[in-house]
């Protein structure tokens, strides 16, 4: 029913192929929501030649029959941590493709990271990302990070200033941390210098050498070589440390912390934004929604594996194992964490103190994912899933709907907005429903779930622990810049 | 060779209450699947196996014609010969590939060397790998029977019966319940402590898993986890670095191997310091009941873990280890290949997970 009155305004548009502009678009009762003015709430959109020419809010009579429960309009969704292995690893995924699935997860703008081979640590690295997102046709806006150090060795800095010249919104040796505190040092003041941020992989290598798992009950069940939550608050607490340091030199030096994954290393990032050091940071869907008990063969989400009191259930004792243990989709870098330290990334993301949801992402191979766990590469293809893992949230009364879409939306291009090189740039300043600018919206309904299939990901990576189940707010339509990004097949043919 | 469960057994998982334990499972990839009945089962088809190799011509036919396959990752003697001779005993077709000899050195991944052994043949593959949940992966692929001989740090199901089964011998009425068994050693990167925390705390054992804190990291989560006793058919256990409180007035005490990377890796200051701290010598074993057994899953490294008077000394079990060890193995490839007749077709999907379907807590049952 919800998907009639998509299917009734497609029926208005030309029928446009993806990149192409959208010269009629419209829109009638739907549920609305806009993370720049805070509104939510039914009412009617209509493009016109890939402008959002209208927004109109509707109130009393006319609002009935609409609640936040069907089609929903939201902002195209901001990624700010990707990886889509071009150029070096395209068997695993291509800025075509990863754009693809971009679009198919909402997403209108995404930030890559730089471990690509070659390295993104020069510009003709950039040009050939570019170059390839252009051939690809797609609308979905691709962003880049440049490497800290010069081929993510951690020896000396990359051609930064190059890199800033030719539009990396960043700096990254993602897939590691910035190998020493003096080469962070210097990455933060020269980084700063030029506008633009350090963002840290936080992990203590030493402490995470040969790690499997989640150090606890789980990975000492499954003689798991244990993963410590202490490797990433030695980390996070480095490189706080080393930015208290480096902003009395530099004032623009900026950190950005990703994928935080523990409860001590967000309280670190809580406390350092309260005495005012310039850091932010990020959490993802998998480990908000997904545990190290995963592993073991559980499938059930973060918050049922809570008991009353705040503390992880046992899934051995509760007979929650359902699934064959060892699913090498599971293993991920920093590792799926306790029921306690998820509950502790999402008091982190309501509480402000996470800015954002980023996917981190990390298509692979078959050959990298079909093999033993411990040999396994790190990663989960993530795009297309964590609308649908926030909406799980949302579904059990965990996050409210609009907060979800902010963490998608304003939350990263918030960030960035405090990087003074990029802070106007459109993707730090887009973000709303607003009249007159170009179209970047997407079209969900939360109401018609999805299954999740190797078919259905559009992304090389199915590396998905999520395949085979079925997840809420199938993406309708994502429309980028004015121009079609994604369409669902059943709306297209209404 | 029909088996019966004792009268008053309780039922197995997941079938109607009837005296009759039926082997169920296409693959023994840990013992934490095993219900208690599925033990005892177990325990008295071994029995049989023992009287089998009592006979002066140790070979029946049980399973001529049916093709084992052993795929060593990992260097092993003794539960390679072991798996081997059942798989003889009993009138198998052995076929044994080994890392050094076959094209895994070229880098084949273990999915295509699954697929290979399968197109050769193979239906029960015993399979060692130094990766944790490597047979998983194997059973997840291969199309006959996946039987682990040890995985990474992570169970090593066979042992874990073969010590259960020769623990039993030497306690009066073969009963654990209430039985002190103290595992002194390297626990962290044991697959022989974690899979025999699974069977001896389902026996109803009293469990202490000792040894270095450096070798005991995670363990106290488990045991924590494990307090309150709520993991259904399983019961708590104690981890200490206190080896005397570890041997006081035990039944049974067992040394785990320590391996020299150990001090490499920062874990230990010495071997010699082990020796002197945890390595089990005569005056820390007298700590134990009079009548207490001696266990060592080998190899021993005497003089450090285990002093070569107690490896030799009366109350030492393990050569009779050894011995029981083809006996299991024997019970359980004879138990697998069953499985696939009387099922007569595979199980749809796989066996997931740990299958305490109901409960089954070990006082429940005898």
């Amino acid at each position: 029913m919800s998907s009639q009155s998509v299917t009734s305004g497609r029926a208005k548009a030309a029928g446009p192929s993806v990149g192409e502009v959208l010269e009629r678009f419209e829109l009638q009762k739907a549920w609305l929501v806009d993370p720049v003015s805070g509104r939510e709430g039914t009412g009617e959109i209509v493009v016109t030649d890939g402008i959002l020419e209208s927004v109109v809010w509707l109130e009393g009579e006319e609002a009935k029959g609409v609640d936040d429960k069907g089609v929903i309009v939201a902002p195209g969704f901001f990624d700010l941590h990707a990886h889509f292995r071009e150029p070096g690893f395209e068997d695993a995924e291509t800025v075509a493709t990863g754009s693809a699935a971009a679009a198919h997860g909402g997403y209108t703008t995404v930030a890559l990271m730089p471990n690509t081979s070659p390295t993104l640590d020069e510009p003709g690295v950039l040009e050939r990302i570019r170059s390839a997102a252009r051939a690809g046709g797609s609308p979905v806006e691709v962003l880049a990070f440049g490497a800290v150090s010069a081929g993510r060795a951690g020896e000396q800095l990359s051609a930064m200033g190059e890199l800033a010249d030719a539009g990396v919104i960043g700096y990254s040796d993602d897939g590691a941390p910035v190998r020493s505190p003096k080469l962070l040092r210097s990455a933060l003041l020269y980084a700063g210098m030029l506008g633009l941020p350090v963002v840290d992989h936080a992990e203590d290598l030493e402490l995470t050498a040969a790690a499997e798992a989640n150090e606890g009950y789980v990975a000492s069940v499954l003689g798991l070589a244990g993963w410590p939550a202490a490797a990433e608050v030695n980390a996070v607490s480095r490189d706080l440390a080393v930015l208290a340091d480096a902003r009395r030199d530099e004032p623009h030096a900026r950190l950005h912390l990703t994928h935080l994954s523990t409860a001590a290393s967000l309280d670190l990032v809580r406390r350092a934004k309260a005495v005012g050091l310039p850091v932010t940071c990020d959490v993802t869907p998998h480990h908000l929604a997904l545990t190290d008990e995963w592993i073991a063969g559980a499938r059930r989400w973060s918050w049922e594996a809570l008991s009353a009191e705040g503390s992880s259930r046992d899934p051995w004792a509760d007979g929650a194992l359902t699934a064959w243990p060892y699913n090498t989709s599971l293993r991920v870098n920093p590792p799926l964490r306790t029921p306690v330290d998820a509950a502790a990334c999402l008091a982190a993301l309501l509480d402000g103190t996470a800015s954002a949801v980023v996917t981190d992402h990390a298509p692979h191979t078959v050959v990298d994912k079909k093999v033993e766990f411990g040999a396994a590469s790190n990663g989960i293809s993530g795009i297309e899933t964590a609308l649908g893992l926030l909406l799980a949230l949302v579904d059990a009364g965990r996050l409210p709907l609009a907060r979800a879409i902010a963490a998608l939306t304003t939350g990263p291009a918030s960030i960035l907005a405090a990087w003074p090189a990029v802070a106007a740039t459109p993707a730090a300043r887009k973000r709303g429903l607003t009249e007159g600018a170009a179209a970047d919206l997407v079209v969900f309904d939360r109401a018609d779930r999805w299954a999740v299939t190797e078919e259905s990901l559009r992304s090389r990576g199915k590396n998905s622990p999520l395949i085979g189940r079925e997840l809420s707010g199938r993406v309708l339509l994502t429309i980028a810049g004015g121009r079609l990004a994604y369409e669902d097949p059943e709306v297209g043919d209404g | 060779m029909s088996v019966k469960t004792e009268a008053g057994a309780a039922h197995a998982a997941g079938s109607a209450p009837t005296q009759e334990v039926v082997w169920h499972h296409r693959h023994l990839l840990d013992v934490d699947v095993l219900t208690w009945p599925e033990i005892e089962l177990i325990m008295r088809t071994t029995d049989e196996m023992k009287g089998i190799l009592a006979r002066p011509i140790r070979k029946v036919p049980a399973l001529n014609g049916r093709r084992v396959t052993t795929l060593f990752y990992e260097a092993s003697t003794r539960t390679r010969v072991s798996f081997e001779t059942a798989a003889r005993n009993l009138s198998a077709d052995v076929v044994s590939v080994s890392t050094a000899t076959s094209s895994v050195t070229k880098g084949e991944s273990l999915v295509d060397t699954i697929r290979t052994l399968e197109a050769l043949g193979a239906e029960i593959l015993v399979m060692r790998h130094s990766v944790s949940g490597a047979p998983y992966l194997a059973a997840e692929i291969f199309g006959g029977h996946v039987l682990n001989g040890g995985d990474g740090w992570h169970a090593h199901p066979t042992q874990a019966l073969l010590d259960l089964y020769t623990m039993r011998q030497h306690l009066p009425g073969g009963d654990l319940r209430g039985r002190k068994v103290a595992i002194v050693g390297d626990i962290l990167h044991s697959r022989v402590a974690r899979s025999n925390v699974w069977s001896l705390t389902a026996a109803g054992a009293d469990l202490w898993l000792c040894g270095p804190a450096t070798l005991l990291r995670g363990m106290d989560r488990w045991a924590t986890a494990w307090s309150g006793g709520s993991v259904p058919g399983h019961g708590r256990f104690h981890v200490t670095s206190d080896v005397d409180a570890a041997v006081r007035d035990a039944d049974v005490v067992m040394a785990l191997r320590i391996q020299r990377e150990r001090m490499q890796g920062g874990l230990l200051p010495s071997l010699r310091e082990y020796a002197a701290r945890f390595g089990l010598n005569t005056e820390r074993v007298s700590l134990a009941k009079p009548e207490a057994i001696v266990m060592h899953p080998g190899p021993m490294n005497e003089g450090v873990e285990i002093s070569p008077d107690v490896a030799t000394s009366g109350r030492a079990v393990i050569t009779e280890q050894v011995a029981n060890g083809v006996a299991v193995r024997m019970a359980l490839l004879y138990l697998l290949a069953g499985a696939h007749e009387a099922a007569g077709e595979h199980e749809v999907g796989h066996e997931v997970g740990h299958a305490h379907e109901g409960p089954h807590a070990p006082e429940a049952t005898r």
